[in-house]
């Protein structure tokens, strides 16, 4: 937990970095949507000097601006000063909540829906449902997004007429001892039930893999000012862990978020050490895949294109392990602006539908562009999003978890 | 005052969501990239975004009308103060006007509204063969009405001059609303006084260019980059005139002292000999790769009679994208050194580079400041950055005194106080020593011709 002290000198340290020379604003892609100097990281940045400074006064406009942020990271990846904007805006975000100015509603209800194991598995089985009878095209903002599965695809690109080269399979060069657990993501387990059996199914043909019952890695309550909640889970988790050495798991803001637990333990004395090593043992699925050199079952003849998560390229450094992984799948084909937000963003979308659907649009047109079959991605959030541009295309592609096509 | 009726007025002719006037907005639109401090307050009443000349025009009929300030903008990132609106009033963002009107591939021009981004305009012409040479560190997100109104150079400067030797002409809204052409397309034009060459650098305090006809070069086909390491400052300076003398002309050539070496092996983790006093990065451009072989062994043979300590000719694209990534990160490797740092961007005639390198040590020595210095050896811009902490009320003072000594020694040496930059608001108060009273005295004559109610970015260049 960070006293209201530690958040301000953490802002203050981030911020007071910002030379202010504009170099982000030719990349946010908020920028890009609404170009006005609030929506960019330079203003951002700076309205948060100036509530340290005193010459911004904290209104729930300031509050907004700082909720307007995906925490894609583009601006900090190209940053010459490499400003850490994402964790200004979640340590202003709690800093707010903390003083006076209140988490929203909705962000309440979701950070309580996450934080509960038995909600999060009845919100699945209840999604499951919806889907069957059809009312998911009802719900707005994609809350119930459909899911096109494993066996959907290699019905349609894999059967046995045209089905492709098998791949060979080499020796998996796992030493026996490993222990790899699964951590599964809430967002993965609530939407995505499909693509989440399928990567136990993945793993377990590889090792092993201990299935835990983990709780929420907290993303939505650390970048949403509910730090209690993120803390309290981050412990569990920890603890939770404790007898694997390798948490894999399938849900790239998850990942990156539990690599991040030692940096959030950092000054605490009693978890430093206990979160440091947490985080040293995850592995993104894609990561994990490549380092244990699997190969994909089959070839199909299906052209695939890969929208990068935030979280996965510029969030973790994964970019050239799920496209050699498709390129092992599929036809793959890169599309243009691969790693630009989609807008999804945790709950960006719901927040700001209208924003979120512009920077989608450009996403659409992009896969649109590639003549692919199907868009892969690997996050939850992008999921939704990216079923929702396959609507907005009348069905022009599918889309699924880089676990179903492997 | 920017009245509820004159925004009204504003929002008919803009439109209304280009209006802006929250708080959150006008605190938005208070800064630039200068040292001056964002708590200064100085906010625009109203921010209004227009998207055509002619709305341009009747923004500045009204503001003139009624006595309204107005501070044209880019996308400020100037370093100067230039587009910060010192009396409130209007702040006039020409982000909107982003079209490439016209390349003219046969005339090798292009005609571009203000606007648009540097590195835009580059990759547009790029794409023909066509090449605008000036490269501002800022080109991949400045404007170029921004670049116009601060004349911004860049690292091709050398060989290549700065942005006021690519513009042949404007269209320019003046203060009561006129909009008047200036140039053409025409390379020999005489007709009546050199309006073009006028705006470019006036810092929007005479007109808003709102059109730029820019002219172009053909693209070199080959490029490459030289690192050198040099036991002194005077070995690497002189490397660089024998050079140019010699009629090697690189496209740039940088120069970093030893405190720019040092941020630069601290940021990035690089062990560099303790002996070397100096690096310069060149770049050279030709017709072909025998050509620039031929520069390079030309430079290798000027760079061994001064003793150089290592050459580096880059053998790929990349090692040279590398070479420079550690020029283009300096600015940041040095600022991350203190928690504040002053850069200033002095001018100097390429011969005194090494001494006023020297007199700037001395000021660091009676300070006691660190001074980092580095810049553009080929055409003697520099730019000393004093790193220090101004929460130590000792410091503060101190800087001032050094910054104010810096100017007076670039004078002493026939340079002067700003290279690419301008004066804006943070050199304001050396302008007298650089230009005399007479010389200042007939900026406001000027000043007075073109905007009598002095409504056009108030308060900057000269002291009133």
């Amino acid at each position: 937990m960070k006293t209201q002290q530690e958040l301000l000198q953490k802002v203050q340290e981030i911020v007071s970095q910002c030379d202010r020379c504009g170099a982000c604003l030719t990349v946010c892609p908020l920028y890009g949507a609404k170009d006005v100097e609030s929506s960019s990281a330079r203003g951002k940045n700076n309205l948060a000097l100036g509530l340290l400074l005193g010459v911004v006064k904290p209104t729930p406009e300031v509050q907004e601006a700082m909720n307007f942020c995906l925490l894609c990271r583009t601006c900090v990846d190209n940053c010459p000063t490499k400003v850490q904007t994402d964790e200004a805006m979640m340590a202003v975000r709690q800093y707010m909540a903390d003083t006076g100015g209140n988490v929203s509603l909705e962000y309440k209800v979701l950070g309580s829906l996450m934080k509960n194991r038995l909600m999060v598995r009845l919100s699945s089985g209840a999604l499951g449902v919806m889907r069957k009878i059809g009312v998911n095209k009802l719900i707005p903002y994609g809350v119930v997004p459909c899911e096109f599965t494993r066996d959907e695809y290699t019905a349609a690109f894999a059967g046995p007429m045209a089905l492709g080269a098998p791949v060979d399979r080499p020796a998996i060069s796992v030493s026996a001892d490993t222990k790899v657990a699964y951590f599964r993501g809430c967002g993965m387990e609530m939407m995505f039930p499909d693509a989440a059996n399928r990567t136990r199914e993945i793993l377990s043909s590889i090792t092993n893999p201990q299935f835990v019952d983990n709780t929420c890695c907290g993303l939505l309550h650390i970048a949403h000012g509910m730090q209690e909640d993120f803390y309290k889970m981050a412990k569990e988790n920890i603890r939770l862990f404790e007898n694997a050495d390798v948490v894999v798991t399938d849900c790239a803001s998850c990942s990156s978020t539990l690599k991040h637990f030692g940096k959030y333990f950092a000054d605490d004395p009693e978890w430093k050490d206990r979160a440091e090593a947490f985080s040293k043992k995850i592995m993104d699925l894609t990561e994990y895949l490549v380092k244990v050199g699997y190969k994909p079952k089959q070839k199909t003849q299906a052209t695939l294109t890969f929208h990068e998560p935030c979280h996965l390229g510029r969030g973790q450094g994964i970019r050239t392990q799920p496209r050699e992984l498709l390129k092992a799948a599929g036809n793959y084909v890169e599309m243009k602006d691969a790693d630009v937000c989609c807008g999804g963003a945790g709950s960006f979308h719901i927040d700001y539908p209208e924003i979120a659907g512009s920077l989608l649009d450009k996403k659409r047109i992009n896969i649109e562009n590639t003549h692919a079959d199907i868009v892969v991605t690997e996050c939850p959030t992008c999921l939704v999003q990216m079923n929702k541009a396959a609507e907005l295309s009348g069905g022009k592609f599918k889309v699924m978890h880089i676990s179903q096509v492997l | 005052m920017v009245t509820e009726e004159i925004k009204n007025n504003l929002r008919a002719i803009v439109g209304k969501e280009y209006v802006l006037d929250s708080e959150i907005d006008r605190f938005g639109y208070s800064y630039d990239s200068s040292f001056v401090s964002i708590a200064d307050k100085k906010q625009p009443e109203v921010i209004v975004r227009p998207a055509t000349t002619a709305e341009v025009s009747a923004v500045m009929k009204l503001a003139n009308a009624n006595g309204i300030a107005v501070t044209p903008r880019g996308t400020s990132s100037g370093r100067t103060g230039g587009s910060i609106p010192l009396e409130g009033g209007i702040a006039l963002s020409l982000t909107r006007m982003d079209k490439i009107l016209e390349l003219d591939e046969k005339n090798m021009m292009v005609q571009v509204e203000a606007g648009v981004r540097t590195i835009d305009l580059y990759n547009h012409c790029a794409e023909k063969g066509l090449f605008y040479p000036p490269d501002p560190a800022s080109w991949k997100y400045s404007t170029l009405g921004g670049n116009i109104a601060e004349n911004a150079g860049g690292m091709r400067a050398v060989k290549y001059g700065v942005t006021n030797n690519y513009v042949m002409g404007l269209e320019v809204v003046l203060a009561n609303g006129d909009v008047i052409n200036t140039g053409g397309k025409a390379i020999k034009n005489v007709t009546g006084y050199n309006m073009t060459q006028l705006f470019v650098g006036s810092e929007g305090t005479l007109g808003v260019v709102t059109k730029i006809l820019l002219r172009l070069i053909p693209m070199p086909k080959a490029r490459n980059t030289i690192q050198l390491m040099f036991p002194s400052l005077d070995s690497a300076c002189d490397t660089i005139h024998d050079m140019l003398q010699s009629g090697v002309v690189p496209a740039a050539a940088e120069l970093m002292d030893k405190t720019s070496l040092q941020a630069v092996a601290r940021h990035r983790k690089l062990d560099i000999d303790s002996s070397i006093a100096a690096c310069v990065v060149i770049e050279i451009d030709g017709e072909d790769n025998a050509a620039l072989d031929k520069q390079a062994n030309k430079i290798q043979e000027i760079a061994n009679k001064h003793d150089v300590k290592e050459v580096r000719v880059a053998g790929s694209f990349k090692e040279s994208e590398d070479i420079w990534a550690i020029r283009r990160g300096l600015s940041s490797a040095i600022g991350a050194m203190a928690p504040n740092r002053f850069g200033e961007d002095i001018s100097v005639p390429r011969d005194a580079f090494p001494d006023m390198i020297r007199r700037i040590r001395k000021i660091s020595e009676k300070y006691d400041l660190t001074i980092a210095v580095y810049g553009h050896a080929g055409d003697g811009n520099l730019h000393p950055s004093v790193l220090c902490d101004m929460s130590n009320p000792d410091h503060a003072g101190k800087v001032h005194h050094a910054i104010a000594e810096i100017f007076d020694e670039a004078l002493a040496v026939g340079g002067t106080l700003s290279g690419e930059h301008g004066i804006g608001i943070t050199k304001k108060s050396y302008l007298v020593k650089a230009l005399g009273e007479a010389g200042v005295n007939a900026h406001k004559a000027i000043k007075q011709a073109l905007d009598p109610k002095g409504i056009l970015n108030p308060g900057k260049i000269w002291e009133n």
